[in-house]
């Protein structure tokens, strides 16, 4: 298996992964380890609960998972909290060179971002 | 090659996959090539070039022979393992077709066997696959309850390419002797040469596939050494020419059948200190990486060759774990034959890993040229890698 020298560096570097904890953050997790490929995104919000302050992730998955996990986690500071992530799979899939048949594991990774957006918008506002 | 390779060359550590040409066996090789060599038609007895062609290969069928405890005669070169494989199932199986259609092989097999068995299970044969105990290891007494008066071939490998494991081969043909003699027994003993012993007569069995490019031979040649004990026959996979007593036509190609004959000769002569020389590289490999905690070995280490490690490690992915390692080390996930496929090993499978722990394998294989800096350095890389892994898991 080869990978494109931007999979390579997010894969290499995973600066972003790690967890966040706190009154102003949120969890969601996707997939299952024991299916090969499981990925978890902590987000913190800004006080005022818009915007996305910091991001962490957590991944077991193959190297291309691991990429999209962490550039999702690294882009995502200063980004307005919605739903979905703007970039859409096919898009990811694209931009990483990942070959069609992992597909469904970034459909997993895309999961496990709204999962983690889902909880954070449902966080009790505190102002 | 680790010494010889320049800085930021992966250091080799998949001499089961394939070894380097040895620099005096490509010097041989290279010898019967051209105009000034032996470039003879060894079939061409009627002029002094294929007479001195044919002195060349019966040298090597003589070195081959010594090397597996059999007699020069029984030698049959092809072009590799692969082909010795599918002679002997096939050969036997259209030869013995009308004295039963029933064959006994493993599920740990190489895919040389076991695609040849699934080609003659769909030409109506009927086989048995034998699950190997969870060290990989088949006792002689399940081979022997899997025979029937309908057996024509047993089919078991000596030494395991993923995991290393040998099989009791004597044992083994005994017990197929007492409970079915009509049934001959096929070795395919291509991870064996260099080593462990590997003596045909010795163990009584009456086929063995052979291949050099394992050995520091050349690719592209092989042989099945065909015991003249019990007059085997078998039916030919190719025609034209009637080389090799007619089991396998085709011109003979000398430089590769020298290239063997001498790479067996070379392993022959270094076999015991080698055997040593790698047992302690692999005893410090296994502490290393035991070291690092949560690695299984796969296989039992007290029936397994010295050139082969495999281990299964937890909490990590198979394909990252590979990523995170390959720039500095050069190893397999399963077999280099499957490694295309996305599946995981049907070895480990078959020993009760289950997919996650057989994809997160990886089967270190030491050979002439390993020192003992490489594993040093390989027991960091992996220790390196799985520990970041993990931590980006949070396994």
């Amino acid at each position: 298996m080869s990978y494109s020298a931007l999979t390579r560096h997010y894969f290499e570097a995973a600066s972003a992964a790690g967890v966040l904890e706190g009154a102003r953050c949120a969890r969601g997790a996707a997939g299952a380890r024991e299916e090969g490929t499981w990925v978890q995104f902590d987000l913190e919000l800004d006080p005022s609960g818009a915007r996305i302050e910091r991001a962490r992730f957590r991944a077991f998955g193959c190297p291309h998972v691991i990429a999209v996990a962490s550039f999702l986690a690294e882009q995502a500071p200063g980004r307005p909290l919605e739903e979905r992530w703007p970039e859409s799979v096919a898009a990811l899939r694209e931009r990483f060179e990942v070959p069609v048949e992992k597909l469904g594991r970034l459909l997993i990774v895309e999961d496990a971002w709204t999962a983690a957006a889902r909880a954070a918008l449902a966080r009790p506002k505190t102002h | 090659m680790s010494e010889l390779a320049p800085p930021g060359v992966p250091i080799y550590l998949d001499y089961a996959a394939t070894t380097p040409v040895d620099a005096c066996v490509a010097a041989r090789m290279s010898e019967c090539l051209t105009a000034e060599g032996c470039f003879g038609n060894p079939g061409s007895s009627s002029h002094a070039y294929g007479e001195a062609a044919s002195e060349r290969i019966a040298r090597a069928r003589r070195e081959v022979a010594l090397t597996v405890g059999a007699a020069p005669e029984e030698v049959i070169f092809t072009s590799g393992a692969t082909e010795a494989d599918n002679l002997a199932l096939f050969g036997i199986a259209q030869y013995y077709h009308s004295t039963g259609r029933h064959i006994v092989t493993a599920r740990t097999e190489h895919k040389a066997v076991l695609d040849a068995a699934r080609e003659l299970e769909r030409r109506g044969w009927s086989l048995t696959y034998l699950t190997p105990d969870r060290g990989g290891r088949i006792a002689p007494d399940q081979v022997a309850a899997a025979l029937r008066p309908d057996t024509v071939l047993v089919s078991l490998m000596h030494v395991n390419n993923e995991i290393g494991v040998i099989q009791d081969i004597g044992a083994i043909a005994a017990a197929c002797a007492a409970a079915a003699p009509q049934a001959f027994v096929h070795v395919d003993a291509a991870q064996s040469v260099g080593k462990c012993a590997v003596d045909l007569h010795a163990w009584g069995i009456d086929l063995l596939s052979l291949a050099a490019h394992k050995a520091y031979g050349p690719k592209g040649i092989g042989a099945l050494i065909v015991s003249r004990r019990r007059s085997v026959q078998l039916t030919p996979l190719l025609y034209g020419g009637g080389q090799e007593h007619h089991l396998r036509s085709g011109t003979l190609a000398t430089h590769q059948i020298v290239g063997m004959g001498e790479a067996f000769a070379l392993v022959r002569s270094t076999l015991s200190e080698e055997l040593t020389r790698v047992a302690r590289l692999k005893a410090r490999l296994v502490q290393g990486l035991e070291a690092i905690g949560g690695v299984l070995i796969n296989g039992d280490p007290a029936h397994s060759v010295p050139h082969i490690l495999s281990v299964s490690i937890e909490g990590v992915e198979g394909e990252s774990l590979l990523a995170a390692v390959r720039s500095t080390i050069a190893v397999s996930t399963g077999s280099a034959c499957s490694s295309a496929g996305a599946e995981p090993s049907y070895v480990l499978r078959a020993l009760g890993r289950s997919d996650r722990l057989a994809e997160a394998s990886l089967r270190f294989s030491l050979g002439r040229y390993t020192q003992p800096a490489d594993i040093e350095r390989a027991v960091e890389v992996v220790r390196a890698a799985v520990e970041r892994l993990r931590r980006i898991a949070g396994s």
